[in-house]
């Protein structure tokens, strides 16, 4: 009976050490209020939201493609691009044509990225850091480096989206809840997600359990891509146009994010919910040290150090 | 041999990790130039034990003692200065350097060059060759370590142990990844480290080993000593039920099963072709890199081309292991390593290849998932019965029987196996020959690849032989069915 009580406190108490991310959000926000009463104020909480929607976004691509044992540099400069391609397709063909634009671009770069990491069996990290440059170059190019608003803007309804709320709340933070949703039943509760959870454990053990280990890596590139595309529509709706520079180190924070949120960067292991964690994590410190009037050189610093930090007490919990 | 003689001597060791309890009172001791087994299945304490006297683990209660002086190893580096040597068997080499540099890596030799301390390579390739040669071993100093096998990797490991004057070399189940000759040569090693006074622990699974080599033995079963007896003293079966706790039958072959039907006949038209009959185990013989594994994965589509076969009957073709899977084929590869994803559950390890018979399109049906799973563990008694428990928390055995279970779980009756008993104890051993036996008794086939003669004479019908990727023997139980005679036709 000891024993099985001792099993208990340890399963009990490897749970609390998998709720850490959480608790330090949690932790995070409380030091933010006391550190300046502007912080639960409606309009900061929406500000956080609205910097944490992209990002969520993005983020969850970044999950599956690192649970799925993979790496994906490129999304930031996937999100210029098609913030851009977005703006430019509206300006030609509406609204409608400019959104399904946007979420294309980025699923045929997600396709590029996985078929030369899966068929070229280039490195991920190599390959990703090909794309990423690449894709920024394409950028520019198309733009002419020059943001893309059109004459008259971009149509109304489509700026609406980031200024209406819905209960309080805008419709550009609605989107990632809902994506969250699919996207979590997807990798937690589908044949599929099992796939892509053996493929990154054990590539291996999983091509000799039958599954199309080349196919399901390849997916998971295609998700990321696709949502850093929408991401980018979500981007262009905010900035009110297409920015050719936006996006800058969102691979290094949807990164960061993910391990954060407790994933392993050797991947098989992960929670999508514990990803978005990481998201907040990161909007909720840069929100209060902003607050708090930190300068932003400082602020880089300290992210930096808390990612770090975070890594490494990672590292030593599971040790 | 107690007391001041000894080279290395514990005493009263206990360690426990949170609920598990890992050693109980455990002591023994090794006097120079004893060779000293340590034995007992999995989970017995064997790798706590060596881990204490290694310096990776304090023990909670106990001393450990070098050449009678009493020691408290704060790291694994004070171990090694005192003398003690663990060989774990992973090897830790660095590929990119030579023999020389590796077997020195501790004892670099230098000499001035402008008043500056430089490596002397001269010096370096003399002192390697001459370890080398205190132990037999015939590996050119020169050569890099990346062009060496695994066993030639080992004795580097061995000669890099005398480098530091070591007094206790610690193998760990040296043997598991080696071939009948390798072995011979590692034995001699041992026998000239004993000669040079040096005490060694020899820890295995494999009886007829330590039967051969060592001059004393511990056996360990639940963290506790049990037994200690010098050679000769027990017998095999005295051994095997101390070290389980019970009785093991080994399992037979239904000698006389006759072959009704041809299941699975193939790669067609390459060689060697094979035909795995209902009812049936085929046995497979072949030391390491005669070409079995190969064979069998082939057979199961993960070859590097595709391959032809005839399955009940009807042509296949088999371009990935998800064609084989649909014909009704499984396999279990040769490292446990390569059939698990370790970091997921028993549950999901056991579902992953039936997905396609467990999930309508996206959905996965879960009520009938957990009653398959439950069913499977049961019945091939994996412990601990907990579909939820991640597969890296069980021991090799239990890890090997999640493997069989997700084969019978579908509708495979071709069961195409590479070592499956590799590296685990005996009372898994005999569980998993008992799941064989009833495979086939219910109409299945079976391919075993095996480098264990014994093993594969005991529970296979017939036996191929294999060299070089071609069968050079064929033998059944009504002609010649020896292991001298099997053994004379691999030239092992």
């Amino acid at each position: 009976m000891k024993f099985l009580g001792d099993r208990l406190n340890a399963a009990r108490l490897g749970w609390l050490a998998g709720q850490i991310p959480l608790l330090a959000l949690i932790v995070l926000c409380l030091i933010a209020s006391a550190l300046s009463d502007r912080f639960f104020s409606p309009i900061n909480i929406n500000n956080v939201l609205m910097q944490g929607a992209v990002m969520t976004v993005i983020t969850i691509g970044m999950t599956y493609v690192i649970i799925c044992g993979g790496f994906d540099l490129s999304v930031g400069s996937v999100v210029a691009l098609t913030g851009c391609v977005t703006a430019m397709a509206m300006l030609e063909a509406g609204i409608v044509a400019g959104v399904v634009a946007g979420v294309a671009v980025g699923a045929l770069v997600g396709l590029v990225n996985g078929l030369v990491v899966t068929r070229l069996d280039v490195n991920p990290f190599i390959a990703t850091l090909g794309t990423m440059v690449l894709f920024r170059g394409v950028t520019f190019l198309i733009t002419g480096g020059r943001p893309v608003v059109g004459e008259e803007g971009l149509p109304e309804l489509f700026l609406d989206f980031a200024i209406e709320r819905m209960f309080g709340i805008p419709y550009l933070v609605w989107l990632p809840v809902a994506l969250f949703g699919v996207f979590h039943w997807l990798l937690h509760h589908t044949a599929y997600g099992i796939r892509v959870f053996a493929t990154g454990g054990n590539t291996e053990a999983a091509y000799l359990a039958g599954v199309a280990v080349g196919r399901v890596r390849a997916s998971a590139y295609v998700w990321c891509g696709a949502l850093a595309g929408l991401a980018g529509v979500m981007l262009a709706s905010r900035l009110q146009s297409g920015q050719p520079t936006a996006g800058a180190f969102y691979e290094l924070t949807a990164i960061a994010a993910v391990v954060l949120g407790g994933a392993s960067l050797f991947g098989g292991e992960g929670k999508l919910y514990k990803s978005i964690i990481g998201v907040f994590i990161m909007v909720v410190l840069a929100n209060a040290l902003n607050l708090a009037n930190v300068h932003s050189y400082w602020q880089q610093v300290a992210i930096g150090l808390v990612i770090v930090a975070a890594a490494a007490a990672d590292r030593l919990r599971r040790r | 041999m107690t007391g001041a003689a000894a080279a290395i001597e514990a005493r009263g060791l206990h360690k426990r990790f949170q609920a598990t309890r890992a050693l109980e009172d455990v002591s023994f001791a090794v006097a120079p130039g004893e060779v000293h087994a340590l034995i007992g299945e999995n989970g017995a304490g064997k790798s706590t034990l060596i881990k204490i006297l290694g310096g990776v683990h304090r023990p909670d209660r106990g001393t450990v003692g070098i050449g009678g002086r009493l020691r408290r190893f704060s790291g694994p580096r004070e171990a090694l200065a005192s003398g003690i040597v663990v060989i774990p068997q992973e090897m830790r080499v660095v590929p990119a350097m030579s023999v020389a540099e590796n077997v020195l890596i501790q004892a670099v030799p230098t000499r001035r060059f402008l008043g500056l301390p430089v490596v002397d390579r001269t010096a370096m390739a003399d002192n390697a060759a001459a370890l080398l040669a205190r132990l037999g071993i015939a590996i050119d100093p020169r050569a890099r370590v990346d062009r060496l096998g695994y066993a030639e990797r080992q004795l580097v490991m061995i000669a890099r142990a005398l480098s530091r004057e070591a007094r206790v070399v610690i193998l760990d189940e040296p043997t598991a990844a080696l071939e009948a000759r390798e072995v011979e040569r590692l034995f001699a090693v041992v026998a000239a480290l004993k000669a040079d006074g040096v005490a060694i622990v020899y820890v295995s699974h494999r009886l007829d080993e330590v039967d051969e080599l060592a001059d004393t033995c511990t056996i360990l079963r639940d963290g506790r000593a049990v037994e200690r007896y010098a050679r000769g003293e027990r017998s095999r079966d005295e051994v095997v039920r101390l070290m389980t706790g019970r009785d093991i039958e080994t399992a037979h072959a239904s000698a006389g099963a006759g072959a009704v039907g041809t299941l699975l006949r193939g790669p067609l038209a390459e060689e060697p072709e094979i035909a795995v009959g209902e009812g049936r185990v085929l046995g497979l013989a072949g030391l390491l890199g005669s070409g079995t594994a190969e064979l069998l994965h082939r057979l199961f589509g993960a070859g590097r081309y595709a391959a032809e076969i005839e399955k009940s009957g009807a042509p296949v073709g088999l371009k990935s292991p998800g064609d084989a899977i649909r014909a009704g084929i499984g396999l279990v590869p040769g490292e446990r390593a390569l059939g698990l994803a370790m970091a997921l559950t028993v549950r999901e390890n056991i579902v992953l290849p039936n997905l396609p018979l467990l999930a309508g399109g996206l959905r996965l049906k879960k009520a009938e998932i957990d009653r398959l799973v439950d069913r499977l563990i049961e019945s091939v008694d994996i412990r601990p019965p907990d579909p939820g428990r991640t597969v890296r928390e069980l021991s090799g055995g239990n890890q090997q029987k999640v493997i069989f279970a997700r084969w019978l779980a579908g509708h495979a009756d071709v069961l195409l196996l590479d070592e499956p008993t590799h590296g685990i104890d005996i009372g898994a051993k005999a569980q998993i020959h008992r799941l064989m036996r009833r495979f086939v008794d219910d109409g299945g086939g079976i391919a075993l690849a095996s480098s264990e003669m014994a093993e594969l004479l005991a529970v296979s019908d017939e036996v191929l032989a294999m060299r070089r990727g071609a069968v050079v023997g064929r033998f059944s139980r009504d002609g010649e069915y020896t292991e001298s005679a099997l053994r004379s036709a691999l030239g092992g």
